[in-house]
């Protein structure tokens, strides 16, 4: 239930972080869907995303953006990152009003996603929460190295490569944008907020 | 996964790149460690490795649920999924797989970033059965329980490791409060974590029906949540359910 939930912020820097999935319900309305998860993908790209990707292909950062929107397929997802909130209710509008048929999800802060649906006439159905990290939590790298990780829903950006990021911004052997930038690659379906990642790993190299 | 020793020049390049820390230097060239490794593919996609010293290597059973459960790209060849398999709430406005009344729970091992053995996975599978949830058939874990009233899990997948292992259920809303205290003593006798996640149907007056029950839990869930903006069609009418 979760690739794009259990991202670890405070309600400040998530403020800045809002993931959206497209996609069809196997052996019910897929038939027809990749055309359709490539519109979803065209108009999110009309509204400025800091990602997005295909699940079977890969992100932007990896990948010609129009390539990926050519080669989708029926059995995918397809994923996009806002920065904005403000964005994001844009894009619900001109989905509303393209009306795909197929399922969207939008994560991120509650009451503000709450009130972005409001605003465009849409009743969230369905709603997934995280009630956080159980088990071995010893294990667990730092929060600052977390907030960072989580934002890949996957696993695929490493806690180790992010302390390698602090480190050098650290050492002024790379900037914030391009270290996130860098972490945005592994994450192969797009729904890393490369934005946020800077934001991130500025104030953790400021300590 | 396999590091070709002849032409690893022990950079180091590709060390940090691994999420489970599977790759060490030794007597000077990179070496993985088998057991730990997870077959995720990133060491070999991150084009960090300027020699192509990275070579993937062809998986057989049962090694290669390593490779399903922890790649995303690679579709499950149970539910036809990519990612990690399932479809969850992101389509239940129009399959209707939670319904009012019904909450569905997904405990996913190993996230994040430590991985996890599918021993302890079956921890938690032995201790949600007890507890007589249905356990999501769309679900790749799911396939490999063979016995669902008790939660066993096949043997020889046993010794095996992913990344992310999801195990998932649902079950009637009365039952949350016992399910969670369940969940709570098994995470005691694992070596990794999982992270929690709920799935509700919102209520006819936009609350949700686990609220007050978090609240007599002590249980905060993030700030942050996952909504599906009912715009699938066709709708699913759960009318026809109840009636
Ligand atoms: S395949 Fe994944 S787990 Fe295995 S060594 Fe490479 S990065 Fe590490
Ligand atoms: S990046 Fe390539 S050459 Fe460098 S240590 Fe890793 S496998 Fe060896």
């Amino acid at each position: 239930m979760t690739h794009s939930l259990h991202r670890l912020g405070t309600s400040e820097n998530l403020s800045h972080d809002y993931p959206l999935i497209c996609m069809a319900a196997h052996g019910m309305n897929e038939e027809g869907a990749a055309g359709k998860m490539g519109k979803f993908l065209e108009i999110c790209r009309r509204h400025g995303p800091v990602n997005f990707g295909d699940m079977k292909q890969g992100s932007i950062f990896v990948h010609d953006a129009d390539d990926i929107i050519r080669n989708i397929t029926n059995t995918t997802l397809v994923q996009c990152v806002f920065d904005d909130i403000k964005k994001v209710e844009a894009v619900l509008r001109d989905l509303r009003e393209a009306d795909l048929g197929l399922s969207v999800v939008v994560s991120g802060l509650t009451d503000a996603a709450r009130e972005c649906c409001q605003k465009v006439g849409l009743e969230i159905h369905t709603v997934s929460q995280s009630l956080g990290i159980w088990g071995k939590t010893s294990r667990l790298p730092s929060r600052e190295v977390l907030e960072i990780t989580t934002m890949c829903g996957h696993g695929m950006t490493s806690s180790s490569l992010v302390e390698k990021m602090i480190e050098d911004i650290k050492k002024g052997k790379n900037s914030p944008q391009k270290a996130a930038e860098k972490l945005a690659k592994p994450c192969e379906c797009g729904i890393f907020n490369p934005s946020r990642a800077a934001e991130l790993l500025a104030a953790a190299a400021a300590k | 996964m396999k590091i070709d020793p002849e032409t690893c020049t022990g950079c180091e390049a590709c060390v940090p790149y691994c999420p489970v820390q599977a790759i060490q230097i030794k007597e000077g060239v990179a070496v993985i460690d088998d057991d730990e490794c997870v077959e995720c593919g990133v060491c070999f996609r991150s084009g960090a490795c300027s020699v192509d010293s990275i070579q993937e290597v062809p998986l057989s059973w049962p090694r290669v649920i390593r490779a399903v459960l922890s790649n995303p790209l690679i579709e499950s060849p149970d539910t036809r999924i990519p990612g990690r398999g399932t479809e969850e709430v992101k389509t239940n406005d129009v399959t209707g797989r939670i319904k009012p009344g019904f909450i569905g729970l997904a405990l996913e091992m190993g996230r994040p970033g430590t991985g996890t053995s599918f021993r302890d996975v079956q921890k938690v599978t032995r201790a949600l059965a007890g507890m007589g949830v249905e356990f999501e058939p769309q679900n790749p874990v799911t396939f490999w329980i063979t016995d669902k009233k008790t939660g066993k899990i096949r043997d020889d997948i046993l010794n095996e490791k992913s990344l992310s292992a999801i195990v998932e259920c649902s079950f009637p809303l009365d039952k949350l409060k016992a399910v969670i205290k369940q969940v709570q003593a098994v995470a005691q006798q694992i070596d990794t974590v999982f992270s929690v996640t709920t799935c509700v149907k919102v209520a006819p007056d936009g609350s949700l029906p686990t609220d007050k029950i978090f609240k007599e839990l002590g249980i905060t869930p993030y700030p942050d949540s996952k909504n599906n903006v009912g715009l699938g069609r066709p709708l699913f009418q759960f009318e026809e359910v109840s009636s």
